[in-house]
């Protein structure tokens, strides 16, 4: 059975595609087979983490939807971006083409499509897991995401707005019957005290937090070049995404 | 700041219903029947016969939450015909009550086709039931209004409590019905000559023959099944479409005189309460669970939609939904809708 986890924000850059990439290859590195979806079709960008330049790609989540391939055509194998591992890492982008996300945009998917290619890619690769990356906000495939989770992350900085906006995220994601829903506290600058913000979390969602993120200045520099947690994997950030691994294992 | 409770509501059900393994169960089930390629389709008026007999659509609604699922054709459109007889049945039933309505048309299966003329009770004069059409043409004659446009309006509205939107009528097939409904026409002045029409029998006819030309899709027909299998209420609307102490009339009649002249096999190997009509269109109430309705315009023998029968006929084996089956069924677990424990009962007032 694969487990569906899915990464999630009410707003954009509290750092979900690179929670998700380095959740990614944390479990690659225990032995697991995972799958990554970009499911952030209006807004893609996952695939830049894992080294995946445009011009190689050429099947892409947008041409499942549209009924022009398997799902299975438009994973690309990752594993090599995180070096020798028994574990492997298979990579579905969405398309980066301007006419491809306009054509989203203006005429939509059947969103239930997504589901059905989710079954597909776990089945077809044989996935301990599948994480997925997904559009920020409220909207259909983000729901239809949050709905056949296992895992739910959702991922909030210490911001009155992100608060706010995760509460109806949390609000719907209850509606939908979400039986593993989590909090992962993002950026948090040094110096604010944790176990406070993790009691205001608690309180707010009603949900647990499951790990409490360092704003980290070592994966700003990279700047997406690549995957941080590969290069400093000592570094606080990268222990506490390994331990949220570790938890997504037991 | 104001919530919308419904859209949220609409949504979550949308994505529930994306996310259900039952929806793969019902696109494969929409595939393997696709294959079937038996029957004809109606032409005893010339807008019937231009139907495409490839059309097939089976869409099914939850009870409980108004849920759906579709595979095939399910918006596309087309006339209810006897499928509206057990509704406007009910809505006798509400402007008379039981004991009126029993003076005017019974209950008994007549294992008679649909269109069979002279079968009326010897002693009574009534027709046997309000499924054949002599019993609806006596039931169409029941709907309170002043006028002749109450009237109507008064079904059109009634059906729209069921669909969650008020139907239109089918103007050209309304007009064909009428011009070539010399049976039904035959029926109602017999019915007069035996005191069982009011002296407007024109206008009775007219509005049997509107209630038949009522456009819906095979969507429409889940939620009204659904409503059934609700106790009356619209699960999506919440509106009350029937009082509660009706919808048992409704059902029984289905029941037992549903399926034309092959009610009684369809309560053996279905057991379900149901209804067909000669375009083409099925509808089954499974009650307190879920609604289902099938649309394929070619018909059997009997006169109900080949296709029709043998997808309900399927949803009924594979799931246990037999009334009388008291034998698990492997694939119970995957309906969206589990069996209500104890025995789902509508307790909802009128």
């Amino acid at each position: 059975m694969t487990r569906i986890v899915s990464i999630h924000s009410y707003r954009g850059g509290t750092g979900k595609s690179n929670l998700a990439a380095n959740l990614a290859t944390s479990l690659a590195r225990a032995g697991k087979r995972v799958g990554v979806i970009d499911t952030d079709i209006q807004s893609p960008g996952i695939h830049v983490l894992f080294g995946l330049p445009p011009d190689q790609i050429s099947r892409t989540l947008n041409d499942f939807l549209w009924g022009n391939c398997q799902m299975t055509a438009a994973a690309y194998d990752r594993t090599a971006v995180i070096g020798p591992c028994t574990g492997s890492v298979h990579l579905v982008p969405s398309s980066i083409k301007a006419g491809d996300i306009a054509r989203i945009v203006k005429h939509g998917f059947d969103v239930a499509l997504l589901n059905d290619g989710f079954q597909q890619l776990s089945q077809a690769l044989g996935l301990d897991f599948l994480l997925v990356d997904t559009h920020p906000g409220v909207n259909e495939e983000t729901l239809l995401s949050i709905a056949v989770s296992d895992t739910l992350l959702l991922v909030v900085r210490p911001d009155r707005q992100d608060f706010e906006g995760t509460a109806v995220t949390v609000d719907l994601a209850r509606q939908l019957d979400v039986q593993d829903a989590n909090i992962v506290l993002n950026k948090v600058l040094p110096g604010m005290d944790r176990s406070v913000l993790q009691a205001r979390a608690e309180a707010a969602f009603d949900l647990p937090v499951l790990a409490i993120l360092p704003l980290c200045e070592g994966l700003l520099s990279l700047g997406s070049e690549g995957i941080f947690g590969l290069t400093s994997p000592d570094d606080p950030y990268a222990v506490g995404v390994s331990a949220v691994a570790d938890r997504l294992m037991r | 700041m104001e919530d919308r409770p419904s859209d949220i509501g609409a949504l979550v059900r949308g994505i529930r219903t994306a996310v259900s393994p039952f929806r793969s169960t019902l696109r494969d089930l929409h595939a393997r029947y696709s294959a079937l390629a038996d029957g004809r389709v109606a032409d005893y008026i010339p807008e019937l016969a231009t139907a495409d007999p490839a059309w097939f659509g089976v869409a099914v609604a939850g009870a409980s939450d108004g849920q759906m699922f579709e595979a095939g054709a399910c918006e596309q459109e087309f006339t209810i015909q006897s499928i509206s007889k057990p509704f406007v049945f009910g809505l006798a039933l509400e402007d008379h009550g039981r004991e009126a309505v029993s003076q005017r048309v019974g209950v008994e299966p007549t294992g008679d086709a649909f269109n069979s003329i002279i079968k009326l009770d010897e002693g009574s004069h009534r027709p046997h039931n309000p499924m054949v059409n002599a019993g609806a043409i006596a039931t169409a004659a029941l709907i309170k209004g002043v006028t002749q446009v109450e009237r109507l309006n008064r079904v059109l509205d009634m059906f729209g409590r069921y669909i969650g939107r008020r139907p239109k009528v089918d103007v050209a097939v309304f007009a064909s019905e009428r011009q070539t409904g010399h049976r039904n026409r035959a029926i109602g002045h017999l019915l007069l000559n035996f005191g069982m029409l009011p002296s407007h029998v024109e206008e009775v006819l007219d509005l049997y023959f509107q209630q038949c030309s009522i456009l819906v899709t095979a969507r429409d027909l889940a939620m009204m099944a659904a409503t059934l299998a609700n106790g009356g209420v619209n699960p999506v609307t919440g509106v009350r479409a029937l009082q509660s102490e009706y919808v048992q009339d409704l059902l029984s009649v289905m029941y037992t005189c549903g399926m034309y002249d092959s009610a009684g096999q369809w309560a053996y190997e279905v057991g379900l309460p149901a209804k067909s009509g000669v375009s083409g269109g099925v509808i089954t109430v499974v009650p307190g669970r879920m609604g289902v309705a099938v649309f394929s315009p070619p018909l059997d023998s009997h006169g109900n939609s080949v296709r029709g029968v043998a997808v309900c006929r399927d949803l009924s084996q594979r799931f246990g939904l037999h009334c009388f089956s008291s034998a698990p069924a492997p694939a119970a677990a995957q309906l969206p809708w589990p069996l209500p424990t104890p025995m789902a009962k509508s307790t909802g007032s009128a």
